[in-house]
């Protein structure tokens, strides 16, 4: 009976607590306090684990000396050349299939078995193909999305309502307007969020394939950081390649947002 | 009707067939044609000496094993920690954010890191594997639990179960298709992060092992073989769950 009143008085706290804005920080900062505590105490050996600051610092000098704005482009730009690419094949290739019944029946059981090659397998296949030079890190990025973006096209097609295609016959549609103004728009949502899933994909692939055979880019920076024992450099690369991959995903979720406005009113 | 299926089906078989007739035409032009496009006579006799020499058996065991034992451990783990996060707020607040943030950097990206943190052998490798297990575990176990109805959390009230019995009983029958769910998720991830981890950390058996050597050596045959055998795996480990998923989950009992 003692122990009663204090539990309201403790769940009371606790919703206060979860009621507050900061809440959310409390675990990171308790992570980074003990990080910093183990580093400070030297808990474990340098080449575990370095200080915040020291990531930090290393952080600073690769930016000082231009390297690692280097590596960051070079990095970007492949993904930008095989996702635009991969995307816009996808694109192409989902409608067409979803549109026409005769070409399904030749091409749908050939590109479902192939989509499931797994890309990171193929890293290996596509250097002996096309060699470690850019080729291969676009070839492989552009399969990366490829596959994705044109299977959430293909399905979103396939998902339209036979009412939309009978309108369009009422107009007399060209078919050029109908795949204008009637499969794009509604398809939309759905393909965004398929080249959004393919985005993290193909950003998830060209770090494996760089850090595999790559002369720059972050995921070769990480690699030599990681030959040559630099945790700093190695960390330094893991956070960045999370907040790259999370600042695309955050702004496709916003792009998708913005495009979808007409939807919610 | 029958006869039109049977034309539609001969389609599909039809750029295969083209496919696979233009690489076999392609391997007789040349050696450095050659070199990329393997003939299927070679490519079947590597596959009857890597057979005869059991280093194929080898590769397949050592990959499985891991991938399994990875999914298994991490898996469970997921689930715990899904669970953990569906019925406290606390923890939710606490290891959300963690997880979260953890969750932005891409799989393959930890890899350099962990090789630091648990060197090149076995053990790494199967961190990844757990790792790529984890994550989709946790998501789909604990909003599979947030959607467990009320109503059946009330029964489980009236019927004044314990814990451990609301658990078993309750929550985790009815999170279980989302649960499933996201253990396919797991598989599959896990399959790729088994192969990632042994590209990257280049030592001892396995497929992704005898990818990358058949890559530092130029061998197209032994590539060409570790990545049909990889997705034919792929492809038969995921059937295969989703029969057994089937016949364990038949539709919401309602």
């Amino acid at each position: 009976m003692a122990a009663a009143p204090t539990t309201p008085v403790r769940s009371r706290l606790v919703e206060r607590w979860l009621a507050t804005r900061w809440s959310a920080w409390v675990s990171p900062a308790l992570l980074l306090a003990l990080w910093s505590l183990a580093t400070w105490l030297e808990w474990m050996p340098e080449q575990i684990l370095v200080s915040p600051l020291q990531v930090l610092r290393a952080a600073q000098e690769l930016a000082q000396s231009g390297e690692l704005w280097d590596h960051l482009g070079v990095s970007l730009y492949r993904l930008a050349a095989g996702f635009g690419l991969g995307s816009i094949a996808g694109l192409v290739f989902g409608v067409l299939l979803g549109l026409s019944q005769s070409l399904r029946s030749y091409l749908e059981p050939s590109f479902h078995v192939l989509r499931q090659l797994p890309t990171v397998a193929l890293i290996p296949l596509f250097i002996l193909v096309f060699g470690i030079g850019e080729t291969f890190k676009i070839f492989i990025v552009l399969k990366a999305t490829f596959f994705v973006v044109g299977l959430a096209v293909h399905d979103a097609v396939r998902g339209l309502s036979l009412r939309y295609t009978e309108v369009a016959k009422i107009y007399c549609f060209t078919r050029w307007q109908v795949v204008r103004s009637i499969v794009l728009p509604s398809i939309a949502p759905a393909v965004l969020t398929g080249v959004r899933i393919a985005l993290s994909r193909a950003w998830m692939v060209l770090v494996g394939a760089e850090l595999l055979a790559a002369e720059s880019g972050l995921g070769q920076m990480m690699e030599l950081g990681r030959q040559m024992f630099r945790l700093d450099i190695v960390m330094v690369g893991v956070l960045l390649t999370g907040v790259i991959g999370f600042s695309l995903d955050r702004g496709f979720r916003l792009l998708e947002r913005r495009l979808m406005r007409w939807k919610r009113s | 009707m029958a006869l039109h299926s049977i034309a539609l089906r001969a389609r599909g078989l039809l750029l295969p067939a083209v496919l696979l007739g233009g690489w076999e035409w392609a391997s007789r032009q040349g050696s450095s044609a050659a070199y990329v496009f393997v003939s299927l006579a070679t490519l079947g006799d590597t596959l009857l000496r890597l057979l005869a020499s059991g280093e194929l058996w080898l590769h397949v065991h050592t990959s499985l094993q891991r991938t399994l034992s990875g999914l298994g451990l991490g898996a469970a783990l997921g689930i715990a920690v899904g669970t953990l996060m569906a019925q406290s707020r606390v923890a939710d607040r606490l290891i959300g954010p963690l997880y979260h943030s953890l969750r932005q950097v891409p799989l393959l990206g930890l890899i350099p890191l962990l090789g630091l943190w648990a060197g090149q052998g076995d053990s790494a490798k199967l961190l990844v594997v757990v790792l790529a297990a984890f994550y989709p575990t946790v998501l789909n176990t604990s909003e599979g639990i947030r959607q467990v109805e009320v109503r059946l959390r009330e029964v489980g009230q009236l019927l004044t179960l314990g814990r451990m019995q609301t658990f078993t009983q309750v929550l985790l029958p009815g999170a279980l298709p989302s649960i499933l769910t996201g253990f396919s998720h797991a598989l599959a991830f896990s399959w790729l992060a088994c192969m990632g981890g042994e590209l990257l950390f280049s030592a001892g058996p396995g497929l992704g092992a005898m990818l990358l050597n058949g890559e530092t050596t130029g061998q197209m045959d032994q590539v060409l073989l570790a990545v049909l055998l990889i997705a034919l795996l792929a492809f038969g480990m995921n059937g295969l769950f989703n029969r057994l998923a089937r016949r364990w989950v038949r539709g919401p009992s309602v």
